[in-house]
């Protein structure tokens, strides 16, 4: 297949080279800053599970406008991967599930909350939908726990959330910690993905609840807080953002765009990392049983 | 409970008599000797079962999954459902479960933040929890019983294993070299072992390094052991999921559909392929039997046998020459041709081989079997031609019968066809069939086109229909008949460049092989002077030689240097060779033994490598798996549609298309509610996933299959369901292949086989077709991912009508319907938009425009539904953002295409996920989403439209990608949801 069919294939990942962002993820949360003005008046973010970095560039950019001052910003990277460093982003190797990681976090604040915690953490998926549904929500349910810690009240966390089958009890657990809870699926996100976000505003945890990083945050169970079948008690609002002229990530676009004269094929912003296991391919290749 | 549930099989267990498997919520029964079913139940609701453990006294059997689990005793006495009983309703623990033991009356439970939670069997409390310091996510865990305790060991995912005793705060040991998520864990501390898989793709074998004089359960011992990893083993082309530690070797099986049997030291004993390149995500053993669940939905049952066990070798040795050709006969002896001008026989019983001269004056060499495999002609290129039989009886001898030179210039091919004609291609295309009956005689001459190299690699012979199928090295096949010099008809280029490997004829059908990969099957009706191309199948392998039996259900060929037994039913290799390839000299064929007094069908293998003949024989018991459940998609199911043949209500068709790009006809038995048999009838690969398929009745008892999907991909095949005896039998013939203009590599490729009427960018995606049927006309819609509208017309020949660019995004769904007396089409996007466009005189649009939009959502239309009534239309459509809405559409002063909005109705309250599917059925609504959720609503137009929550289902078929509906009766309803899987379920009318 020619090196321009992934360009044919997905507008997004085509722009994001254009553009210079690390990953085409960037779009995605411009597109949801679009709808709902999740920057404004941030100086202090969090971006969990970072790399390759994109969100953290998008971050660096518009926060950077918010600021009188350019060292009033802060953002903190964290990832299991290592990540090409950027200016401006602390950045921090570590699992979001471990405590160790968490109090790294805080004490990079210096006892200042943070006004934006964001995720885009991804299991590598198994293929089992409950499974991956699972993983992923721990992941969100260890953002979340992090949140607690460094987010001011009335901040922001932003997560990606899978929408499986067990999904509204997740949407039940954020309820208690922020007033308004939206899903949001940005233009950039494919239609047939499970993948969107949860935009949590307003935090405000229960009177008296108290950040605990030892005990891990656990998911409700049907019966406490919704039932199994039936209508949702937990509603969401949902939204697709990116605005209307935001490209679309299932549509097949020509090569050259409309408004456009010339198309020129762009290497990738930050060359993928490669595999841990980049070895053990070539190992497997060699492989034949000797039959007596 | 569903009538029908395949999904991906998550357990598997042996227990006693019985195999138990994990199929979404329920346990399925089957008899471990007889493969048979015995029964079902649900277990877990609304749950997979991801294990079952067996309690030592082997009363009670623990299933768990997710966060749940139960126990269930298996009563031998009772038959059917009542076979199974649940002792108590699933508990709910507050984690993941990823290891379960019995230690007592307590059960020890492992979840996924590593914590050892024990209960109370029989009061079902919670006794006492353990966390341990490391506790972020596992994704699996094992416990080991001590004397004293627990052992943890639990694998990370960071490519660690960490064994501590339950409780303990400082871990015994860590486990480190993988590098990526530990997927299983398996100990066998009586044998010092403990296997890991991983992500990594690899398999480990940890050991102590000594072994110390302790009981391998005791705390002491595994507080005294420093555990190495023995052993780094690949065998997996991807993520190893599962292993086990039988007595004596290891098994790991992976996403690679791959199951590796390696012994204690790691040596590769056997690598094979089963569930259809599916995942496999379980694997248990017992005795000598090994048992498989997977990602197409199947359970199967392996011999856990390896080379040793079933195959015998032995090197023939021949004190004259070096051999050239071999051939394996119908008494399984060895014809060989040496360099030295003998053709010589060597009888297997005896060791005994004899020479016999043949005077040949060329080296080039011609040497055929007749298909009894009793019939050896031999001639070299001047003509020096000899025919020696296989006596059938008494002493095996072969009989020189024909010893002859024949005048025909120089001889450059020569095929039996059949057991009485030999067919010998010359220069210039000059063929003449030689018959044989006690003498030769000439039979008839033909003429072979003109071609690069011209000479024949396959011939068959159909007497009945008085016909010769010629295979020649272009790639073509020839049909010629007596009489006549020239072919009657050919098809170009059918097998590539070298030429189909084996013709064989029967009932009307030609089936030929080639070194492409694939089979191909035409139908020919000598009456009506009839051929045609009917379809293929690809294959696994890419140079497909012959069958091996006479059911044309083993079929051999080569892979590179390894000689391939594929299974055409069960769609599974059976045996892998590595022989060293096809172009050396070799023979097989199948054949039934008898081995102290028991017949046994066995593989027989010839083959020279380094001048020695090796002559091997596979007991294809050993060898040959057997499906508890058959297997299908491997992937996703897109696209589903229910067909009900008027010849036999016994079984329903289920044409299918998915991510793993095949599209499928299956057929279930539904004569047993409780146990329906599903099995794929024909499979068809597309180039890329298909995404959409819809079904054109023809008369009688036939289907046009319209099929679309990615790699803009359009095909059509005609599908006939014949009755013949009390089967129905599905006999296809490909229509319409594609028409994409395709790669560079491929456009370049032979025209022949495809229609390229159409041009437009291959990365298109064809999203959804519809389909009207206007006389003999077809007009397919389909919607495209480049956001055109694309209209074609099929009646013989398949033909681009028009196209619209009116939308500026992706087209999600086309769907037609009748209002008014016109055909309607409806189309929908990733915007939110349904656009009506009235379909009349289609030849003369250039600019077609729809004549009403509605502006449904922002977001994706997943699912869209019609009904007409009284002149008016119920629009039903769901989305990507959860929301059902309904518009209810009347015309303006009955106008047509005036049609206004009278009321909506909406909600998003049912649903947490993507709808993907909605149906209207008289006064019923239907959807489902992803979240695998069915929900009934009862709609009506009293004060406008309105809708009413009638019930919701949960289906055990994860990522749904829509329904069907089956039948509709007075008080159910039955659907199909299909996503990754199928599960068919009857939901009542009048619930609430
Ligand atoms: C989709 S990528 C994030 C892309 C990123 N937002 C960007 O724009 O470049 C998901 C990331 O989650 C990280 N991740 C997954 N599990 C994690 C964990 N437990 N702790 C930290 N990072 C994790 C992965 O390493 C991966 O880099």
């Amino acid at each position: 297949m020619g090196k321009t069919s992934k360009d044919k294939r997905d507008i997004y990942y085509r722009l994001a080279k254009e553009e210079g962002w690390r990953a085409r993820s960037a779009f995605k949360l411009l597109q949801i800053n679009e709808e709902h003005n999740i920057f404004e008046g941030v100086l202090r973010a969090v971006d969990l599970c970072a790399a390759p970095g994109s969100w953290s560039q998008v971050l660096t950019k518009s926060l950077r406008q918010n600021a009188a001052n350019v060292d009033d910003v802060k953002i903190v990277a964290v990832d299991l991967q290592a990540m090409a460093a950027l200016p401006g982003v602390k950045q921090i190797q570590g699992d979001i599930t471990k405590v160790s990681t968490a109090n790294e976090i805080i004490q990079e604040f210096k006892g200042l909350k943070a006004d934006l915690v964001v995720c885009d953490g991804a299991p590598d998926v198994t293929g089992l939908h409950d499974i991956d549904e699972y993983v992923q929500s721990q992941l969100l349910l260890a953002a979340l726990n992090i949140t607690t810690h460094v987010l001011k009240v009335g901040g922001v966390f932003v997560a990606k959330i899978f929408r499986g089958k067990d999904v509204s009890l997740l949407y039940s657990q954020l309820k208690q910690f922020f007033e308004y809870v939206t899903v949001t699926k940005p233009k950039s996100s494919r239609n047939s993905s499970i993948e969107a976000f949860v935009v949590c505003q307003n935090y405000s945890p229960p009177s008296g609840y108290i950040p605990n990083m030892v005990n891990p945050l656990l998911d409700h169970k049907y019966c406490d807080f919704n039932q199994f079948t039936g209508p949702n008690r937990f509603i969401v609002p949902f939204n697709a953002c990116g605005d209307l002229s935001a490209y679309d990530s299932d549509t097949s676009y020509p090569l050259i765009l409309e408004g456009q004269t010339m198309y020129e094929y762009k290497e990738p912003v930050q060359e993928p990392i490669n595999p841990p296991y980049k070895d053990i391919i070539d190992k497997t290749k060699k492989l034949q049983i000797k039959n007596s | 409970m569903p009538l029908m549930t395949r999904t991906d099989v998550t357990a598997v267990k042996f227990f006693d008599n019985y195999v138990l498997a994990g199929i979404g919520s329920q346990v399925n029964v089957f008899d471990k000797n007889s493969g048979s079913f015995l029964c079902k139940k649900e277990v877990l609701t609304g749950q997979k079962i991801y294990g079952f453990v067996i309690s030592k006294c082997r009363q009670r059997i623990l299933v768990f999954g997710g966060k749940k689990f139960t126990v269930v005793k298996v009563k031998v006495e009772c038959l059917d459902t009542d076979m199974l009983e649940r002792c108590f309703e699933p508990v709910v623990c507050n984690d993941w479960l990823l290891s379960c033991l019995w230690c007592g009356d307590t059960i020890a439970l492992l979840t996924a933040h590593n914590v050892v939670q024990k209960w109370d069997v029989s009061s079902q409390t919670l006794v006492s929890e353990h966390a341990s310091k490391d506790n972020s996510i596992l994704y699996s865990g094992l416990l080991v019983p001590l004397c004293e305790d627990v052992l943890v060991m639990a694998g990370t995912v960071f490519s660690e294993s960490i064994i501590h005793k339950c409780g303990d705060k400082v871990p015994l040991h860590r486990l480190r070299g993988h590098k990526g998520v530990i997927f299983s864990i398996s100990c066998e501390p009586d044998k010092n072992l403990i296997v890991t898989t991983s992500d990594d793709r690899s398999v480990r074998i940890w050991s102590p390094k000594t072994i110390p004089m302790l009981p391998s359960n005791s705390l002491d011992y595994w507080q005294n052991i420093d555990i190495v990893c023995k052993y780094e083993l690949y065998g997996h082309q991807a993520r190893v999921m599962r292993n086990c530690i039988t007595n004596s070797y290891v098994v790991s099986v992976g996403e690679d559909s791959v199951i590796c049997i390696w012994d204690f030291e790691g040596k590769l004993l056997k690598k094979n392929t089963a569930h259809q390149n599916g995942c496999i995500w379980a694997v248990d053993y017992s005795d000598n039997l090994l048992v498989t669940g997977g990602g197409d939905s199947g359970v199967i049952l392996h011999p856990l046998a390896t080379n040793k066990h079933y195959c015998e070798s032995q090197i023939i040795n021949i004190d004259v020459g070096m051999p050239k050709r071999v051939l394996l006969t119908a008494r399984r002896n060895v014809v060989i041709l040496n360099d030295e001008d003998d053709l010589m026989y060597y009888i297997i019983d005896s060791k005994k081989t004899t020479a016999y001269k043949l005077s040949h004056e060329s080296t080039y060499k011609l040497l055929s079997l007749s298909s009894c495999k009793q019939m050896v002609a031999v001639a070299d290129m001047n003509g020096k031609f000899d025919v020696f039989a296989e006596s059938c009886k008494n002493e095996p001898v072969l009989v020189n019968l024909i010893d002859t030179k024949l005048h025909l210039g120089k001889i450059l091919s020569m095929h039996w066809a059949g057991n009485r004609h030999l067919v010998l291609c010359s220069e210039d295309g000059n063929i003449n069939v030689l018959a044989y009956n006690n003498n030769t005689e000439l039979y008839a001459s033909f003429s072979l086109p003109a071609c690069k190299e011209r000479w024949l690699t396959s011939a068959a012979v159909d007497m009945k229909a008085n016909i010769f199928v010629l295979g020649d090295r272009c790639g073509n096949i020839n049909v010629y008949v007596k009489g006549k010099r020239d072919p009657i008809k050919t098809f170009i280029k059918v097998h590539g460049r070298y030429g189909p490997t084996s013709i064989t004829i029967k009932n009307n059908h030609v089936v030929t092989t080639g070194r492409d990969g694939a089979i191909k099957y035409f139908h020919v009706d000598s009456i009506s002077n009839q051929f045609n191309y009917m379809n293929r199948k690809d294959l696994e392998f890419p140079w497909v030689e012959k069958f091996l039996d006479k059911d044309d259900n083993l079929i051999c060929g080569f892979q590179e240097r390894v000689f391939v037994v594929y299974n055409m039913r069960d769609s599974c290799k059976v045996l892998e060779v590595a022989c060293g390839g096809g172009h050396r000299s070799w023979d097989a064929q199948r054949c039934i033994i008898k081995t102290k007094d028991k017949f046994e069908p066995i593989i027989q293998l010839v083959y020279v490598k380094n001048s020695d003949i090796n002559l091997q024989t596979y007991f294809l018991n050993k060898l040959m798996s057997r499906n508890l459940i058959k297997g299908s998609h491997s992937k996703e199911i897109n696209c589903l549609k229910v067909y009900k043949d008027s010849q036999d209500n016994t079984k329903s068709f289920y044409i299918s298309g998915g991510e793993d790009t095949t599209l499928r006809i299956s057929s279930a038995d539904i004569r047993h509610d409780m146990n329906i048999t599903f099995r794929d009838e024909v499979v068809f690969k597309h180039l890329s996933s298909v995404r959409t398929l819809k079904l054109v009745p023809t008369i009688p008892n036939g289907l046009l299959v319209i099929s679309g999907g990615g790699r803009a991909q359009i095909n059509i095949k005609n599908v006939q369901f014949i009755k013949n005896a009390d089967e129905i039998e599905v006999e296809s013939q490909e229509l319409v292949e594609y028409l994409v203009k395709g790669t560079d590599k491929e456009r370049k490729g032979n025209q022949s086989w495809k229609n390229c009427t159409v041009d437009f960018d291959p990365e298109t995606r064809i999203m959804d077709i519809d389909v009207i049927k206007d006389n003999e006309d077809l007009f397919i819609f389909a919607g495209c991912s480049d956001a055109v509208l694309r209209i074609f017309s099929f009646n013989n020949t398949f033909k681009t009508i028009t196209e619209s660019k009116y939308h500026k995004t992706c087209i999600l769904k086309t769907h037609c319907f009748r209002f008014l007396d016109k055909d309607i089409l409806a189309t929908a996007t990733t915007r939110g938009n349904v656009a009506f466009w009235l379909i009349d005189d289609l030849h003369s649009k250039d600019n077609w425009e729809p004549f009403f939009i509605v502006k449904t959502r922002e977001s994706g239309v997943n699912s869209i539904a019609t009904k007409v009534f009284d002149n008016n239309i119920l629009l039903a459509t769901g989305g990507d953002d959860n929301s059902i809405l309904l518009h209810f559409l009347k015309p303006n002063q009955g106008e047509l295409t005036s049609l206004a909005i009278e009321s909506t109705w909406s909600s998003s309250n049912y649903h947490s996920s993507q709808i993907t599917g909605i149906l209207i059925v008289e006064d019923l609504l239907l959807s489902t989403s992803i979240d695998q959720r069915i929900t009934l609503f009862k709609w009506n137009i009293e004060n406008g439209i309105d809708c009413e929550y009638k019930t919701q289902m949960y289906s055990n078929v994860a990522d749904i990608q829509g329904m069907d509906v089956l039948d509709v009766s007075s008080d159910s309803i039955k659907v199909c949801v299909f996503g990754k899987g199928l599960e068919v379920v009857s939901i009542p009318k009048h619930s609430n």
